[in-house]
């Protein structure tokens, strides 16, 4: 596989669907559907064939593409992204597969918004050129909003897409935004500016530029995650979607975000990354604890899971940003089987609401494992997956997060693993609504079909497998993840080790306050101390920094720009009250 | 075959005896899954004498063997293997496990004859059984915290096995989350340990430790408290002791494998594997031996008013484990694995004694409704009854012997440790009251209507009701409402517990003080490094501890014989007279309503509260509204050179924001 063409991997699925197009419904279907197989069938290739000996990127294609700007063709596969490959291919796949059993409407419009969505995802996942991943990260956007809007539940879709554009869309304008400014600012004297990641995490930026494009890009991350209190597009899109589409929403679509806090982020920004540990950390913790409490407060399956999802990734940010290598590896880990569950869940789920007669309502629902017991065992495992029991795939992810918070956050963990016991909570609690007690009024036990068996149980073989042998994945992703966070994680214990010495008293801060009496430009003193340039955070002061040396102070993105930095740029400092104090941020 | 070797044997009998009931549910015709299931653990059974001739033939100072199957994950300095420790200890505990297993499977053939889920029951049976045995056989604390908690999510399945009983799947969430919590517990104190020590697994870090901790760190007892939460939760110790209770919402014969002879006794196994910790800190060691004690004590003296039968058993339960948890906490670690396995072949035999009575009360567990079963079930009395004084700690029945060496343990510690001794004598007079309360209003006194038709013949029949809640069952998934089974007529049921009669009989003998120290001696390599191990009390003591222990077990027996046989009158007037404190006791000293009213309705209130408030208000109107707000004034500046359109403004903003983006930067660049 050593001369293996990555951009076949990434646009085969797009050909598929354009040639579906045009062909008959019926084949197009299965076109795009073998196509998502072919994917499947190469990425499982590179995994058993993939060289952990030899280091860095494989299968790389770098080539120029728009010279002037720097801007390269450049696609690579390493231990960090193998396996979100592999979780991409999988969900693709099955949603593929439901669908084509699935009555569907515009057939050929519909796979092919399939096939571009797994081009986009492979895409932002194997990009090593920023811009090749803002690219790829916005056309992602595309097929989603058709799918979410097209396909989905008649009465909520419009103020769900509405919702979902709108958010990743702002999301998306801030990480451009970001993205320019790295790739102009960094360019030193008689350096040609260039997006190559490899190359951007050589050059170093002023701490206080650092800062302000971190922020651009946490809040295009953070949205996409979702985490709290940026998940407002949740609730709606979660309803709104239809099965196969919420599964790629669910499982992939939430992992492009913090991948991109792997990726990019923490390497190429390890100040800012260092700078605002403690306040990504807060959120993460908030995110773990609020999302895990509302999981169990919700009637709806599907707004469980959705909940579930938001503290779970809660863990993934808490991981990565421990900066510390064990946690970036749990990150990892919990990405990929966060994904993996999530895959069989949505289908569990469907299969549930057809047997309580068209409600998704854990109320409607009950004693269906007699009469289904191996849909009842394959729930069961995926349940136990889910709430992260050990031996299962999730809890190594968990436990070594919480190994890398521990480290140096100890509180922080402490507050974080009591959301471990709440997953218990609300897992076992969608489990029994509906596999156990009475049997509700309109439920029909039925046994799981063949469709139904066939999309989930080999995922449920991936996750178990996975449990057994966890190290398939953390041997390879050891490299490529640890040299992610080493910069950042360095200047973290440095940090770390001159506090303990100098025991220098945590500044005094105010008591938290309602978080529309802070006005924007304040929270910048409440970021950990020595953030650069506190001035340069709000949105305002920010924006006519961005093209140095370019002159024109209208390049930012104008007008708009500045308003919509803003919902971000408060967020911070509106986690006080709903989660504790970012107040108490250490030196 | 090495050691090691029968150990993965012995793991790997339950896994393949759960396949296979597990796939074949359909097609395995009636008893074989049953049988299916006990051979399996029979086979764990004789593997783990395999295990035990094959240490014997090391020398003492070399039966430690450690052996890796392969690496489970080793990544950014954690190293973690998938490996078995094989030593005295765990040959010990795996040879209690699985032989009691085998006798428990056997029982519950007959027992769970008819019930719809019967491949299922032993499906999740084999899958306690390994899981328990992965939890004994564990090198290090990762692959401890997999069998800990599989353990905890079958004793789940098997606490709502039939699962229509809304009683039972509230019970099964409660022990399962209560255990999740032991399991976070666990986790921590693993990474205490680790971080001090860089290692996970026993040998590393027992080898660091004395090195990286100077006595009662503040770090190390932290850590040790953390596993005493593990194995508190576990154990049914005092805070985390509420799911137990609750726990007999299960089939019988699950009381007497999970919550009564082996998974509860997790706790008191994994403080003797952990010593060396634990006699580093001896802070810690000591609140252990105070919670045990109080333990021991709160649940002897529910146990004296609880009138359902199973739930006396279980309040039994912990309190018996309170004693082991004093004992290894005392650093009695030979005396308190003596009782765990004495206890387990009494326990499991009055829970199976439990079963049949039970069984012949047409699924009624009520103590009020039953009497006079000695002549109707002589063989179930006749057991139960060596069963009670086992418990009570009556003359050379096991219990006796192995009670009374923790407290002559306790009592030789001195200071503080002979007020933990004097209480445990007082409750172990509880012990022997409640113990033959049970047997006098179950055998003794005029015969129910029950006893008398079964006299007859007649096995009584009635619409299965929970006992609970006395609401009507759903028999549709099983629950043994039409066929019910008594030992006197299956012959399972009978050969299961003439054996462990037997042993609750004799089962002490292996440990008489000055005559047969067999078990100690056997368990000596395990603990040769404890700095306790040269500090026993003399023979005299023991025996004196001995004749005390007789005279109050006696003294319990007669006092229930007084106020149940001879006074009959005398226990209401009891009850009158101290209302309160029966109330009080009845109540279970009110700690589910404490957790109710400080835990369970906070968070659900919280949860009420995020949903109606912060997310309606905050999230929603404050943060979407705000963006969209934004977003919607921008648009309707724009409105005039387009439609209007909200999602077709959207995109050419996108395709225009890139555009300009792309122009400055070509301006730029060139």
């Amino acid at each position: 596989m050593g001369a293996f063409h990555l951009s076949i991997l990434v646009f085969l699925p797009l050909a598929a669907g354009v040639v579906g197009a045009f062909v008959p419904e019926r084949v197009s279907r299965w076109l795009v559907t073998a196509a998502t197989v072919a994917v499947l069938v190469i990425v499982v290739a590179m995994i058993a064939d993939f060289d952990k000996e030899s280091g860095g990127l494989h299968y790389v294609t770098d080539d120029g593409w728009i010279s002037e700007l720097g801007i390269r063709y450049s696609l690579g596969v390493d231990g960090l992204n193998l396996f979100l490959l592999f979780l991409t291919a999988v969900a693709w796949v099955f949603a593929a597969v439901w669908s084509s059993f699935r009555e569907t409407e515009r057939i050929r419009l519909y796979f092919f918004h399939l096939a571009l969505a797994e081009t986009a995802v492979l895409g932002a996942f194997t990009a090593q050129d920023l811009a090749l991943f803002v690219i790829f990260f916005d056309l992602m956007l595309v097929p989603f909003y058709f799918l979410i809007g097209g396909w989905g539940e008649e009465e909520i879709s419009v103020a769900a897409t509405t919702k979902f554009v709108i958010y990743t869309l702002v999301g998306s304008l801030l990480m451009l935004a970001g993205a320019v400014a790295l790739g102009a600012l960094s360019a030193g004297e008689g350096q040609s500016i260039s997006f190559s990641l490899a190359e951007l995490q050589k050059r170093s930026l002023p701490e206080g530029t650092q800062n302000w494009i971190f922020l651009l890009f946490a809040a295009a991350f953070l949205v996409k995650a979702p985490l709290f209190p940026l998940h407002g597009w949740v609730p709606d899109t979660y309803r709104a979607s239809s099965i196969p589409v919420l599964v790629l929403v669910s499982a992939v679509l939430s992992k492009v975000g913090v991948y991109g806090f792997l990726r990019v982020v923490v390497p190429i920004l390890p100040d800012a990354a260092h700078t605002f540990q403690t306040l990504i950390i807060v959120i993460a913790v908030v995110s773990i604890i609020y999302g895990s409490v509302l999981a169990f407060s919700q009637v709806d399956a599907r707004m469980v899971v959705a909940y579930s999802s938001i503290a779970q990734l809660g863990f993934i940010v808490l991981g990565i940003f421990a900066l510390d290598p064990k946690g970036a590896q749990g990150a990892v880990m919990q990405m990929v089987t966060h994904g993996l569950v999530i895959v069989p869940l949505f289908f569990i789920i469907a299969a549930l609401t057809v047997r309580a007669g068209g409600s998704g309502s854990l109320e409607r629902m009950g004693g269906i494992a007699f009469g289904a017991p191996v849909l009842a065992t394959l729930f069961l495992v995926i349940t136990l997956a889910t709430l992260a029991i050990p031996g299962s795939p999730n809890f190594v992810g968990e436990f070594l997060i919480l190994f890398g918070v521990f480290e140096d956050k100890l509180v922080f963990g402490l507050v974080a693993s009591a959301g471990v016991a709440l997953a218990a909570v609300y897992m076992i609690r969608v489990f029994q609504r509906s596999m156990h007690n009475r049997v509700a009024e309109g439920v029909q036990p039925r046994e799981a079909g063949r469709l139904e068996i066939g999309v989930i149980a080999p995922v449920a073989a991936v996750i178990v497998a996975l449990g057994v042998y966890p190290q398939l994945l953390l041997d390879r992703s050891e490299e490529a993840t640890v040299s992610k966070v080493r910069e950042a994680g360095r200047l973290a214990d440095a940090s770390g080790d001159a506090a303990a010495s100098e025991q220098v008293p945590a500044a005094p801060t105010p008591v938290p306050g309602t978080p529309q009496q802070v006005p924007p430009g304040a929270g910048a003193p409440q970021v950990p101390p020595g953030a650069g340039a506190p001035q340069q955070v709000p949105p305002g002061a920010g924006a006519p920094q961005v093209p140095p040396g370019a002159g024109a102070p209208e390049q930012v993105p104008p007008g708009a720009g500045a308003p919509q930095e803003a919902p971000p740029g408060v967020a911070p400092e509106q986690v006080a009250p709903g989660g504790g104090a970012p107040q108490e941020v250490q030196p | 075959m090495s050691a090691t070797g029968f150990g993965w044997l012995v793991l790997a009998f339950p896994i393949a005896g759960m396949l296979v009931c597990a796939l074949g549910y359909r097609k395995l015709p009636g008893h074989s899954a049953g049988w299916i299931g006990s051979l399996a653990i029979l086979g764990s059974f004789a593997a783990s004498i395999g295990m035990l001739f094959d240490l014997l033939d090391h020398p003492e100072e070399e039966r430690e063997l450690v052996d890796a199957a392969f690496t489970y994950f080793e990544t950014a300095g954690v190293n973690v293997d998938l490996s078995i420790l094989v030593d005295p200890l765990s040959v010990f505990m795996c040879l209690v496990v699985s032989g009691v297993s085998f006798l428990i499977h056997v029982y519950s053939v007959a027992y769970m004859d008819g019930d719809e889920g019967f491949a299922r029951y032993f499906a999740y049976l084999n899958f306690f059984v390994f899981s328990m045995l992965l939890l004994i056989l564990a090198a290090n604390f990762v692959v401890l915290l997999v069998g800990w908690a599989f353990v905890g999510a079958a004793s789940y399945l098997l606490i709502s096995f039939w699962y229509r009983r809304t009683t039972a799947t509230r019970a099964g969430i409660k022990a399962f989350v209560i255990n999740v919590i032991g399991d976070i517990g666990l986790v921590i104190g693993a990474f205490l340990l680790f971080d001090a020590t860089g290692a996970l697994d026993y040998e590393g870090i027992f080898a660091e430790v004395n090195n990286a901790f100077s006595t009662n760190d503040g770090t190390l007892v932290a850590a040790c408290l953390m596993i005493l939460v593990g194995a508190f939760a576990k154990s049914a110790q005092l805070p985390l002791h509420t799911w137990l209770p609750d726990a007999m919402e299960g089939p019988t014969p699950v009381s007497s494998l999970i919550h009564a002879a082996t998974m509860v006794t997790a706790g008191v196994y994994l403080i003797a594997r952990t010593h060396p910790l634990f006699e580093l800190a001896p802070l810690a060691a000591d609140i252990s031996a105070v919670i045990g004690t109080a333990t021991l004590v709160f649940a002897a003296t529910v146990a004296v008013v609880a009138t359902d039968l199973k739930r006396v058993i279980a309040y039994s339960t912990m309190s018996q484990i309170g004693y082991m948890i004093l004992g290894v906490s005392v650093a009695a670690y030979g005396a308190g694995l003596f009782h765990l396995m004495t206890h387990a072949f009494f326990k499991a035999l009055l829970f199976m004694g439990a079963g049949s009575v039970i069984a012949a009360m047409a699924g009624n567990q009520s103590l009020d409704r039953m009497g006079g079963f000695r002549k109707s079930m002589p063989f179930t009395f006749v057991t139960f009854t060596v069963g009670a004084l086992a418990l009570a700690g009556f003359p050379l029945f096991s219990g006796f012997f192995s009670k009374d060496e923790i407290l002559a343990f306790t009592l030789h510690r001195g200071g503080g440790f002979v007020v933990l001794a004097v209480v445990g004598y007082l409750a172990s007079g509880l012990t022997a009251f409640y113990a033959f309360r049970m047997v006098f209003r179950v055998f003794f006194r005029p015969p129910v209507s029950e006893a008398r038709e079964l006299e007859h013949g007649h096995l009584a029949h009635a619409d299965p009701q929970n006992p609970a809640t006395g609401e009507p069952e759903d028999t549709g998934v099983g629950f043994p409402g039409p066929e019910h089974h008594i030992a006197e007529r299956s012959w399972p049921m009978k050969a299961a517990m003439g054996p462990l009669a037997l042993l609750a009989l004799v089962g002490g003998f292996v440990a008489v003080p000055g005559l047969t120290d067999t078990l100690e001696h056997f368990l000596e390599p395990t603990f040769a490094e404890s700095r306790f191990a040269e500090s026993v009390p003399s023979h005299g003591a023991e025996y004196a501890g001995l004749g005390v222990g007789a005279l109050v077990a006696i003294g319990g027996i007669a006092l229930a014989f007084f106020v149940y046989m001879s006074r009959r009158a005398l226990r209401l007037e009891l009850r009158e007279r101290f209302t309160t404190v029966h109330t009080f006791l009845f109540r279970k000293w009110y700690f589910d309503e404490i957790y109710n009213a400080t835990v369970v309705r906070p968070m659900t209130a919280f949860g009420v509260f995020g949903r109606n408030v912060i997310e309606a208000d905050f999230v929603q109107n404050t943060i979407v509204g705000g963006t969209v707000g934004i977003v919607r004034a921008g648009s309707s500046m724009a409105r005039a050179i387009q439609s209007g359109y909200l999602r077709g403004y959207a995109a050419l903003l996108l395709v225009g924001m890139t555009g300009l983006g792309l122009y400055f930067l070509i301006t730029a660049a060139g």
